[in-house]
């Protein structure tokens, strides 16, 4: 915790600065509730001491006493009312500040960033950890304030009214505190027992309906009954420990309190025989030693609030201290998005670790409409090539060119804008099939969005959806088959209209139908444009204007495939390794 | 729900635990309200004459009755938490035991996401009618009647009355408003996971945003979701600013009526001052108890919907039964099927029509078809997870039907074609369908399925994590995994691959192949393999060809290349000579 406090909280107050003065509002808002609560047990000894206490009967005084209180009641309520509503206000949108600027950033960020940082770690900054970070302005803040000043002002009216008995009355206080400190780790540790438990029990129940059908085809229904019980009942275990610190600890303040009580009464009993005090003030002290409980136990609730929201906070400032690795030129260069594409790589090396080349001196370069091939084994350096033409890398040494302009001289933005990359995994985001075409972008028409699926052959099936291009589609989708997936992505990239299409080829799973399907979308999609395939089936490239086969980050041989093969080299050595090739011997 | 058997029979279980509970419960809210009448008996002392002893004696007094009234509450408290945990735990084991007899229809028709919020919010929900509810309508019944018993016997009646009226709103204020904040932070709750959801499926596709500059669209979808955070939680924080409200202001009403009420009858003498005193004690008293009955109602409403989802889930029956006197599985099966036809339930059409064709013990049947041709359907059928017609399908002379699923699945070793894996060691996955671990079974087994090497090679070995669903290997190793996983059952006597090569590479696909003709001479292990990809079945037998469920081709496969426009001989040269000319 030392490491973390100060600099954190610092971060923190810095998103609540426009509301500093709706924060100064709230804190006087939160004064006149507590005066008010203070004020209410204070009628009530006036009532006793001046008018019960006398022999002759009055009426009116009580009466106005009662309005009083029915009024400083009321006050209470709208006071607190408006200051719960402010603080909310206030805890809200700076927690929405924060998540927007988060997410943000975290786009921002490189694609080393992403492969080497777990996503589900940002997806905790992104959801958990910014409502820890509103626990903070919400809890934490408004307790200290609450909760602190009626401790102050219930201290404050227990000293004015007789500053002895006050003095031993405020003994209550350390052990109030010491109570919830001893009790504080147990709760919270039996808490996390129980938390940690039940959600490794719902991950196995989860684990297992999903697996159902593998469990009962095995015939392990009872090893898996077995495993959830051994899972059950240390949770059930768990959750009346839980309880039982509960109870303690509740029942240990309760007790307490009563306590206070009788002490209050024989303390304050002496002092009104021997007419140190009058009797209302012993109704008052009564009262006012019961109001310390709660606003002490919440503060030391919101301690762990504190440290929970700090090591939050301190989570979301790392993500958004990261610089994004890839910064635009100061003066970059406008690409003419109509231009004809043209590719060239010169001399290019990259590598993560000097140790490991990744790229060995690439050169190669590819003229407008050009259909390009790229083969090679896993591990070769195809990939690489891809996300260094798309700069989600920059090259070590040497350069690469669009249209004549290195890309590094351009915003990235205009780079994207002129290259698409269809990936393997096709993703999917939970919406209409519309929204997948369009990628959400509202300047897209219907009219556009079917034109780009009827040119890739994406309408067909889409038709015969039950809702058309209104069908919802989620990301793991089981309802599109991958030759379907790919051709949504194909009509994504009309959509997007690029100069340059890269296509890292999909391989498994695409039946024979589809894939024919896929290929004549390709067919489509490729005309009038640059195109760079990434083929891991040999077949697809086999009409390529060149090849370049690359082994160990380096181009081996290049050609189109007639020439390839006479070469008797790598390529016509994976020709023959292919499955196909096996596959005709096998049945001729 | 206090007349559904679930409960019933627990209660009569527990009945003396309960019973002790009462009681405990009972006597400390006698006891807690004993308390204000100490302070008032106290404070009238002052005025008839008080010495040091007395007020010794009521301190005492109060002392005394707070720690008896803490040690039985505490108790009570406790007993009944304690048995409705033992009651939850009982409760989600009935559920998973049910959920292993249900076939695989049954989690088709209802998501893994629905079955589980059952376990996450229904049986949590019935636990708290069990605990809370219980023990709040305990708390609140006693001290209420407690409580009323000494303001209307010690003090005065019509004070009583009075100050009660604006009180007796409260259950009112909370069965109204109660629900209503639950339903908004249930809202509040759906908004935040929203979030959660868009920001997952942003950053799993963030290099399809980036390379198509897409960043500027997906802040803007983020947006709208925080600010729908926004809007729900401030209209749950103005429906709960309300609520907090209203009790004090109600509670405020009755104080101020006792007030000027009660300080009226003290001035006339009608009640003492301590009585008074006593009174604005009880008064603070009896908020709890009817803010916990308006509690209890809201908390029984939704426990006996969450309940009654439960039984209807419990009711949900196994389609398919056993017969009651099984035949036992023939030693060497063949699998014969006479004229198949099978539609689901709820669909129009058959899935599977007249499909006749015999697999003779030890031979090898190779199925092609598109998605949605019936392949899988054949597949479960064998598995009995769907129930033929009688006379359709029989293993060894035997009609499936008369065979236990039990015995059946004992003797079938299965590759489903999603190969789901489970998160624990990759030894463990093997090593699945046995009872008890056998390290040499399993090595042998991944042996056979050619991942030996790539998991000796792993950081820990056989004992290495393969993550949720298998997501630490890579789709090709998730496979061996799972054909190892069948070869691991050594006295399989079918075993079946539903599509479970495709993403081997082929130098591995035929070693597997290989490995499978071997043990099909040793073992006359009758196979069927299922695949898209036609080098899976250059080894095969026969070969099915299924179209829209029916048997458009059946022969060897030279007979099917032979056959020219035939679906097999056409997929066979796509797969051979590739596709399209580009460029």
């Amino acid at each position: 915790m030392a490491k973390t406090s100060g600099n954190p909280l610092r971060e923190l107050m810095i998103y609540a600065k426009p509301y500093r003065i709706l924060f100064v509002g709230i804190i006087g808002l939160v004064v006149i509730y507590n005066l008010t609560q203070v004020i209410q047990p204070y009628l009530v000894k006036v009532a006793i001491d001046r008018y019960l206490l006398v022999h002759q009967a009055h009426l009116g005084p009580i009466a106005e006493i009662g309005i009083a209180y029915l009024m400083i009641t009321l006050i209470g309520l709208v006071a607190n009312l408006f200051q719960t509503r402010l603080v909310a206000f206030a805890g809200q949108k700076i927690v929405r500040e924060i998540r927007i600027e988060l997410f943000t950033h975290i786009e921002s960020l490189s694609m080393k960033y992403f492969e080497t940082h777990d996503t589900g770690r940002l997806l905790t900054n992104v959801s958990s950890d910014t409502t820890r970070i509103s626990q903070f302005f919400t809890q934490f803040l408004l307790s200290v304030i609450r909760d602190g000043l009626t401790i102050v002002l219930v201290m404050g009216a227990m000293l004015i009214l007789n500053w002895k008995l006050g003095l031993m009355a405020t003994i209550v206080v350390p052990i109030i505190v010491v109570i919830s400190v001893v009790f504080r780790p147990h709760l919270r540790q039996s808490y996390n027992t129980t938390r940690s438990r039940l959600s490794r029990l719902i991950g196995f129940v989860a684990e297992n309906l999903t697996g159902m059908r593998v469990v009962q085809v095995f015939h392990q229904e009872q090893k898996q009954l077995h495993a959830f019980n051994n899972l059950n009942y240390p949770y059930q275990d768990a959750s009346i420990t839980e309880y039982k610190w509960d109870i303690l600890f509740n029942r240990s303040f309760d007790l307490l309190g009563n306590l206070a009580v009788a002490f209050v009464a024989w303390l304050g009993g002496l002092a009104v025989m021997h007419h140190a005090i009058q009797l209302g003030v012993l109704y008052a002290f009564i009262s006012y030693i019961q109001q310390f409980f709660s606003p002490i136990n919440s503060l030391t609730q919101n301690w762990n609030t504190l440290q929970s929201s700090m090591i939050s906070a301190e989570r979301v400032n790392n993500v958004l201290a990261t610089p994004p690795a890839l910064s635009d030129p100061q003066y970059p260069i406008d690409p003419d998005p109509i231009g004809p594409g043209a590719i060239a790589f010169e001399h290019v090396i990259f590598h993560y670790d000097p140790a490991q080349p990744v790229l060995q001196n690439i050169s190669f370069s590819v003229k407008p409409g050009q259909f390009i091939g790229i083969a090679g084994e896993t591990g070769a350096g195809k990939s690489t090539l891809i996300s260094l033409l798309g700069r989600f890398y920059d090259v070590v040494e040497g350069r690469i060119q669009v249209d004549g302009v290195d890309i590094r001289e351009m915003r990235q933005s205009d780079l994207h804008r002129l290259i698409a990359v269809v990936q393997q995994e096709v993703h999917l985001y939970s919406g209409t099939i519309a929204d997948n075409i369009r990628l959400f972008r509202n300047d897209v028409t219907m009219e556009q969005i079917e034109g780009a699926a009827v040119a890739t052959g994406a309408d067909t099936f889409i038709r015969n959806l039950p809702n058309g291009y209104n069908t919802w589609l989620t990301p793991r989708g089981s309802n599109l088959s991958a030759g379907q997936r790919q051709l949504l992505a194909f009509a994504r990239t009309v959509v997007l209209n690029p100069k340059i299409l890269v296509l890292d080829e999909a391989t498994a799973n695409i039946d024979a139908v589809t894939e024919m399907a896929v290929q004549a979308g390709l067919v489509k999609i490729a005309a009038n444009r640059t195109t760079i395939v990434i083929a891991h089936r040999l077949s697809t490239i086999r009409y390529a204007d060149c090849i370049y086969v690359m082994h160990d980050g380096q181009i081996v041989e290049r050609g189109n495939h007639d020439q390839l093969m006479g070469l008797h080299g790598r390529y016509s050595e994976m020709i023959q390794k292919a499955s196909i090739t096996n596959q005709s011997e096998q049945l001729a | 729900m206090w007349k559904q058997p679930l409960v019933t029979d627990f209660f009569k279980k527990y009945r003396w635990d309960y019973v002790m509970a009462v009681v405990a419960v009972g006597i400390s809210k006698i006891i807690q309200v004993q308390i204000p009448n100490i302070i008032g008996n106290l404070i009238n002392q002052f005025r008839l004459g008080i010495t040091v002893r007395l007020i010794q004696h009521y301190a005492g007094e109060l002392a005394v009755v707070s720690i008896g009234y803490v040690l039985l509450f505490g108790l009570g408290q406790f007993t009944v938490g304690k048995l409705a945990r033992i009651f939850e735990a009982h409760l989600r084991q009935r559920l998973f035991s049910h959920w292993e007899l249900l076939e695989v229809q049954y989690f088709q028709k209802h998501t893994v996401g629905d079955l589980l919020s059952h376990v996450l919010n229904d049986v949590p929900t019935v636990r708290q009618a069990m605990a809370g509810g219980i023990s709040q309508i305990l708390q609140a019944a006693f001290l209420f009647l407690a409580t009323l018993a000494m303001t209307v016997t010690k003090i005065n009646w019509i004070l009583t009355a009075a100050s009660l009226i604006p009180l007796l709103l409260i259950p009112v204020v909370v069965v109204r408003i109660g629900p209503k904040i639950r339903r908004q932070s249930r809202l509040v709750q759906e908004a935040l996971s929203e979030m959660s959801d868009l920001a997952e499926e942003s950053l799993q596709s963030i290099r399809l945003i980036k390379s198509t500059a897409n960043e500027p669209i997906e802040t803007q979808r983020f947006t709208r979701k925080t600010d729908l955070i926004y809007d729900r939680s401030m209209d749950l924080v103005r429906l709960n600013t309300t609520f907090q409200a209203l009790i004090p202001l109600l509670t405020g009403i009755s104080f101020a009526i006792a007030l000027v009420f009660g300080g009226e009858l003290t001035l006339t003498h009608k009640i003492s001052l301590g009585a008074f005193v006593a009174f604005t004690v009880y008064l603070s008293m009896l908020v709890r108890p009817l803010m916990q009955f308006g509690n209890v109602i809201n908390i029984f409403q939704n426990s006996s919907a969450s309940l009654s989802r439960i039984e209807t889930l419990l009711k949900a029956k196994p389609q398919i039964t056993d017969p009651a006197s099984p035949q036992s599985m023939p030693s060497f099966p063949s699998v014969t099927i006479q004229d198949l036809t099978f539609k689901y339930p709820h669909s129009t059409k058959p899935a599977l029509q007249h499909i006749t064709l015999k697999i003779p013990a030890g031979s090898t049947l190779g199925i092609v078809g598109h998605t949605g041709a019936g392949k899988t359907t054949l597949c479960s059928l064998l598995l009995r997870e769907l129930d033929p017609d009688p006379g359709a399908i029989f293993i060894g002379g035997v009609d499936i039907r008369d065979l236990s699923r039990a015995d059946l699945r004992d003797h079938v070793a299965y590759v489903p074609q999603e190969g789901f894996l489970f998160s624990f060691p990759v030894g463990d996955n093997i090593g699945f369908p046995l009872t008890d671990s056998n390290p040499a079974l399993v090595t042998e087994a991944a042996h056979k399925a050619r991942i030996l090497t790539t998991i000796q090679n792993m950081p820990r070995g056989f004992a290495t994590i393969v993550g949720e669903r298998g997501i630490n290997l890579s789709g090709g190793q998730r496979q061996r995994v799972a054909i190892a996983r069948a070869l691991v059952k050594i006295d399989a006597k079918i075993l079946i691959l539903d599509d479970s090569l495709s993403a081997v590479d082929s130098g591995t696909e035929s070693s597997i192949l290989a490995a499978l003709q071997e043990l099909r001479q040793k073992n006359q292990t009758t196979t069927i393999i299922i695949s898209h990809r036609l080098s899976s079945l250059r080894d095969v037998d026969h070969i099915l060809v299924l179209e829209d469920g029916m048997m458009a081709e059946y022969g060897t496969p030279k007979d099917l290349l032979s056959r020219l426009g035939g679906l097999y001989s056409h997929l066979y040269h796509i797969q051979t000579q590739g596709g399209a000319h580009l460029g």
